[in-house]
């Protein structure tokens, strides 16, 4: 079994240090720790019902949960989703919930803009709301759709804008819930190329996927939970050859 | 302490009517999701049908009438037949309007059940002659002793009625294959018919037993309560705080916390006759203890209230933001100029009307539309705004325009207070909060003698650097140059709003509508910007009720009534709510305004108006969501791509 | 006979078809595991085959008969599906979870409880307080309460340790020899489904990838594993210079 420490000297960009979630009497995560470093990859699997989306709906602050989750030195996990987001902790989600009323412009543009007060007045005295399209925008090739409505486009833009929206601002982790769920299989190798470029800038992003391929490709390291617990942690060539990992999900291999 | 035992007996028959629409509440809810609103008034159409039965023997229906008996129909029958017809109007509701919504959202499905509420408030004074009917007595007459106190024994009977219909409801719930799978489908309809069970027919059933029930309870005690054409509907707030005070969980605990809210008004009012008790609270206070408890229940329980699981829920009717298009803007202010120089007298009075209105729609547009967060309340801050410009101007002289900014700037104090339950509910509970505040802000505040004073609130006309801008002059009804002054007013703050809307916040309003979660994980303050909608919503009405003040010179409850405020829901929802145009064609349908005018003096037909308002708000809400401005934009939409697609052939 | 037939299905949420122009069939008294990963579109098929999704084309057929529309009529008929959700109720007891499911005339509540003593002393417990294994179990017994004459199983496994999972299996298989159901199972754990089914098919994108007895798949443990990790030469191999072949 491949070690699930990672000795790196320095404190990670993103900590998540002894997470738990309790739904009722019901476990969801166990004691969760998981770092990912500027630049880095990080690839979470595990069959479903593992708790992969529990986590991060804990870590960004949806789901109530103990344990400390530390950004770039700074504790999050006593604030408010949206200023955990406006700290630079951003995610996606797996139903892509996308506000439909809002154009691919808006959806990306209402993440970054200005609010409450300062921009109720900036929309009555100020000059237009419209301001040049998030670079994210560009880097996944929505600069086309800029000005439909999310309804009009396929399921796999729909992913796309949903990632745009979590990048825009220039977030500096990204957790990205299945982003590639119901794209074919090209579509899914084009988003690896992307997941890649978005680390380029030193960003870290959390990449939960089903489709082994992506995650394996793409990650730089790979944690595997299955029932709320990582039970595996290493670079995708040690977790493929991890015989814990090929149990949890096709069921224990029958003596032979 | 016999006159303590008297006072809690004397509420006893109204707390058994609260009791009964309580519970009743409680398992419509549990069987369909829907808090209806029209609950009282399904009572309140069977107590007219069975007195007017008692009186003279005449089967009234919503159209046409039966002679059942030459003189009064005997007392079994009558109380039947108004049972009978309480339960079928509860059955209709749920076949005709709620049924067809069961999927709908929660703003489609509110907006329906106040239609209904206000289609049956609206035809019990055509249908029956309201004016001196008094009910015949159905029970015996005698009092009992108790305590020291002479208590009714009809009371007691009624109260008896409410009690045992809850514990049978309860019953049912508990122990019966039936009323379990009812229970089952509250949790998960999908489920309960993949075991087999069709929840619509359960759901039937709820809806005609309860409408049965409540029926019976509010006939039964209607000698006590008295009759009158509109409190039964009102009822339903009280029914609704305490179905609340249950969780819309339990059926037992819903009847006793009405029952308890009768009772407890019945001791405001002993309360009131003693020398301590303070003037300002004699009059009203009773109507803002429903909405105490709402606030408190809400908040304390707020987020343990059930929402139905299970239904895929449909869309909110699309928004499009608006855009630029000053030529429009332009028509529409030159046709507005134009309609003000060219009509005088009472239809001058409507076009002017029918502006402020538009504002007042306006704020429902941003606030509902925009923002997505149901309100009944609007006319209620508008009313505030008119009552606290009554003040600035007759007792500390504030000029105008400053006397339009403090008025709108208290309503919007009281706006963001109506708000703060929407930081932890939403849908259809935050329209029982704003209804409960809109009715005890009427009641306390309008109504109230320690702050309205009985010859009304004077308002002195406004004037601009020595310029008269008041309403009247002479016998000239509205003067041109108050009519400009109200459209330059409402033409810069719609200015303003579009360009919200365009803007930044209208991004964000439209985020937090059609996804409060993801609209959190994009960094938008979710409660912050709902008070803010809160906020700003309610100064628009502040405002549209300070140009309603100046409009009239002088104010009164009627002008800000609920029922005014629900009826201009109506036609903000029937003319589309999501878009500025639909501020514009509410303004024209509104009470007072322009179409009302043409019915009242052109048609002669003005007392049918809030009826024609209820039946279209129905009927736009199950067949055509969108609204009016709504169905011609897909229309135009429609049109322009079948012309792209053709030219690209 | 075939009690469950689809022909040249496709169906879907939206304009995106989860499930394209599928033929899949089963017989009465066998038990069909329905594989694949995520996303293949395993779920739309049990939706669509109880008539709680509508194909945009071809159709469902049910002992020869077109499948109806009304989900609660097709339930009554015995086309029974326990979805991933479980279609149980956490705020009812036990008890009345299975009153609800019991049909006029149909086997009785302790019938069933003899079949699943787990259950027995919880029967006047609410549902929510049981244990995931607990109301996974409740889901079957429920089904079984219906006496399904095509019984669709979403995920039995999902949440479970697979201990759960193993007791609960071969309820399904005994229903398929004893009462002569038809049965679809689909499920992730793919070595438990291809010891309690007949045959199996696997999806890819909505599509049968593979199909075939469940003797052939397991024989083929390779065709499988590529369906889950994906079929890149590379990782063959990386594996092989690893030496550390994926099961011992």
């Amino acid at each position: 079994m491949p070690s699930s420490e990672h000795d790196r000297g320095g404190a990670a960009l993103l900590e998540i240090r002894d997470l738990t979630v309790r739904y009722g009497g019901v476990v969801a995560n166990d004691g969760v720790n998981l770092a990912i470093d500027r630049g880095e990859v990080v690839g979470l699997i595990g069959p479903n019902g593992a708790g992969k989306t529990s986590l991060v709906d804990a870590v960004t602050g949806f789901t109530a949960a103990d344990g400390e989750v530390v950004l770039d030195g700074r504790r999050l996990d006593r604030l408010p989703p949206h200023r955990r987001r406006r700290a630079g902790l951003a995610r996606t989600w797996q139903a892509g919930e996308l506000f439909a009323d809002l154009t691919v412009a808006d959806n990306v543009a209402v993440a970054v803009q200005r609010r409450g007060w300062a921009g109720l007045v900036a929309d009555v005295l100020g000059r237009s709301a419209r301001t040049a399209p998030d670079p994210s925008l560009e880097m996944l090739g929505l600069l086309d759709d800029a000005d439909r409505r999310p309804d009009e486009l396929s399921l796999g833009r729909q992913r796309l804008v949903g990632v745009a929206r979590a990048l825009a601002g220039g977030s500096s982790v990204v957790l990205l819930d299945e982003p590639a769920a119901g794209l074919d299989t090209d579509e899914s190798e084009a988003f690896g190329d992307v997941v890649r470029t978005m680390a380029t800038s030193g960003r870290g992003v959390l990449l939960i996927d089903h489709d082994m391929n992506l995650v394996l490709n793409v990650c730089d390291r790979v944690y595997v939970l299955d029932f709320g617990r990582v039970i595996a942690c290493g670079t995708p060539t040690e977790i493929r050859a991890d015989a814990a990992v090929v149990a949890a999900y096709l069921g224990e291999e029958p003596v032979a | 302490m016999d006159q303590l035992v008297l006072f809690v007996t004397l509420g006893f028959a109204v707390g058994a009517v609260y009791a009964v629409i309580a519970s009743s509440l409680v398992a419509v809810h549990a069987a369909t999701g829907v808090l209806n609103f029209a609950q009282g008034s399904i009572a309140l159409w069977g107590v007219w049908v069975a007195a007017e039965l008692g009186a003279t023997g005449t089967l009234i229906l919503p159209i046409g009438s039966v002679q059942i008996a030459d003189g009064p129909a005997p007392t079994t029958v009558a109380v039947a037949i108004g049972v009978a017809s309480s339960a079928l109007v509860a059955l209709l509701t749920h076949l005709l309007v709620m049924r067809p919504l069961r999927s709908a959202p929660a703003l489609s499905q509110v907006v329906a059940s106040v239609g209904v509420m206000l289609l049956i408030v609206s035809l019990v004074p055509l249908r029956f002659d309201t004016t001196g009917a008094v009910a015949a007595p159905i029970l015996p007459s005698g009092t009992i002793e108790v305590l020291g106190a002479q208590v009714a024994v009809a009371d007691l009977i009624v109260l008896g009625l409410a009690l045992t219909v809850a514990v049978l409801l309860a019953a049912y719930f508990r122990f019966t294959r039936w009323g379990t799978a009812t229970r089952a489908s509250a949790e998960d309809e999908t489920a309960l018919r993949l075991t087999g069970w069709s929840p619509d027919r359960l759901a039937a059933l709820v809806w005609f037993t309860t409408g049965a029930a409540t029926g019976l309870v509010a006939v039964v005690g209607s000698p006590s309560i008295g009759l009158d054409p509109i409190s039964y509907t009102f009822y339903v707030l009280p029914g609704l705080a305490a179905a609340l005070i249950a969780r819309l969980r339990s059926v037992l605990v819903a009847a006793a916390a009405g029952l308890a809210i009768g009772v407890f008004q019945s001791l405001l009012m002993m309360m009131s006759t003693y020398d301590f008790w303070p003037v300002w609270a004699q009059a009203g206070f009773g109507e803002t203890v429903p909405f105490l408890i709402v606030m408190v229940a809400l908040f304390v329980f707020g987020r343990s209230i059930p929402e139905r699981g299970g239904v895929q829920t449909l869309r909110m009717p699309p928004v499009r933001p608006p855009r630029t298009r000053p030529v429009y803007a332009l028509v529409v202010v030159a046709a507005t100029v134009a309609a003000i120089l060219l009509t005088e007298g009472s239809w001058r009075f409507g076009v002017v009307t029918s502006i402020i209105m538009m504002l007042i729609a306006l704020s429902l547009v941003v606030l509902t539309g925009y923002l997505g967060q149901i309100s009944l309340a609007a006319m209620a801050f508008a009313g505030t705004g008119g009552f606290v410009l009554s003040r600035v101007t007759t007792e500390y002289g504030v000029p105008f325009p400053l006397s339009l900014v403090l008025p709108a700037l208290a309503a919007t104090v009281l706006g963001v207070i109506v708000g703060i339950p929407a930081l932890r509910i939403r849908g259809a509970h935050l329209a029982v909060v704003t209804l409960a505040g809109a009715l005890a802000i009427q009641t306390f505040v309008f109504g109230n003698p320690a702050f309205t004073p009985y010859e009304g609130n004077l308002i002195e006309d406004p004037t601009l650097f020595g310029l008269d801008l008041g309403v009247r002059s002479g016998t000239v009804l509205t003067t041109t140059s108050f009519a400009l002054m109200v459209l330059v007013v409402v033409g810069t703050l719609t200015w303003a709003t579009a360009r919200l809307m365009r803007g930044r916040t209208g991004r964000s309003f439209l985020a937090i509508r059609s996804n409060e979660r993801a609209a959190a994980s994009v960094g938008i303050d979710v409660a912050g910007t709902k008070l803010l909608g809160f906020a700003f919503s309610a100064f628009l009405a502040g405002i549209g009720g300070c140009l309603i003040g100046y409009s009239r010179g002088q104010l009164s409850v009627e002008s800000f009534t609920v029922f005014v405020g629900l009826t201009l829901l109506c036609t903000v929802y029937v003319a589309g709510i999501t878009s500025l145009a639909g501020a514009v064609v509410a303004g024209l349908l509104a009470p007072l305004g322009v179409l009302a005018t043409f019915l009242e003096g052109t048609l002669g037909v003005g007392h049918l108006y809030s009826l024609i308002a209820a039946i279209a708000l129905v009927v736009t809400a199950v067949l055509n969501p969108v609204g009016i401005t709504g169905s011609v934009r897909q229309a135009s939409e429609h049109l322009i791509h079948r012309r792209t697609t053709r030219a690209q052939l | 006979m075939s009690v469950l037939e689809l022909k040249g299905v496709t169906a879907g949420y939206g304009h995106a078809a989860a499930v394209r122009d599928l033929d899949l069939s089963v017989k009465a008294g066998e038990v069909v595991a329905l594989l694949g990963p995520n996303g293949a579109g395993k779920t739309t098929v049990l939706r669509t085959a109880v008539g709680l999704l509508q194909p945009t084309s071809g159709e469902v057929r049910v002992f020869g008969r077109r499948l109806g529309r009304r989900v609660e009529k097709n339930a009554r008929a015995g086309v029974v599906l326990v979805p991933d959700t479980r279609a149980i109720f956490h705020q009812l007891t036990v008890r009345e979870n299975l009153s609800l499911a019991r049909r006029r005339g149909d086997l009785d509540i302790d019938a069933v409880l003899d079949r699943l003593p787990r259950l027995a002393p919880l029967v006047n417990r609410r549902v929510g307080l049981l244990s995931g294994g607990e109301q996974q179990m409740l889901a079957l017994a429920k089904a079984l309460l219906a006496r399904p004459r095509v019984l669709l199983v979403d995920e039995l496994s999902l949440g479970l340790a697979p201990l759960a999972v193993q007791e609960l299996l071969p309820i399904v298989r005994a229903l398929a020899d004893e009462a002569w159901t038809g049965v679809l199972l689909v499920e992730q754990h793919v070595d438990l489904a291809l010891a309690t089914a007949d045959r199996a098919v696997v999806l890819h994108h909505g599509r049968t990838a593979l199909s075939g007895t469940a003797a052939e798949l397991r024989a083929d443990r390779e065709a499988v594993r590529k369906a889950y990790f994906g079929d890149h030469e590379e990782d063959e191999l990386v594996l092989a210079e690893d030496g550390a072949p994926l099961h011992a």
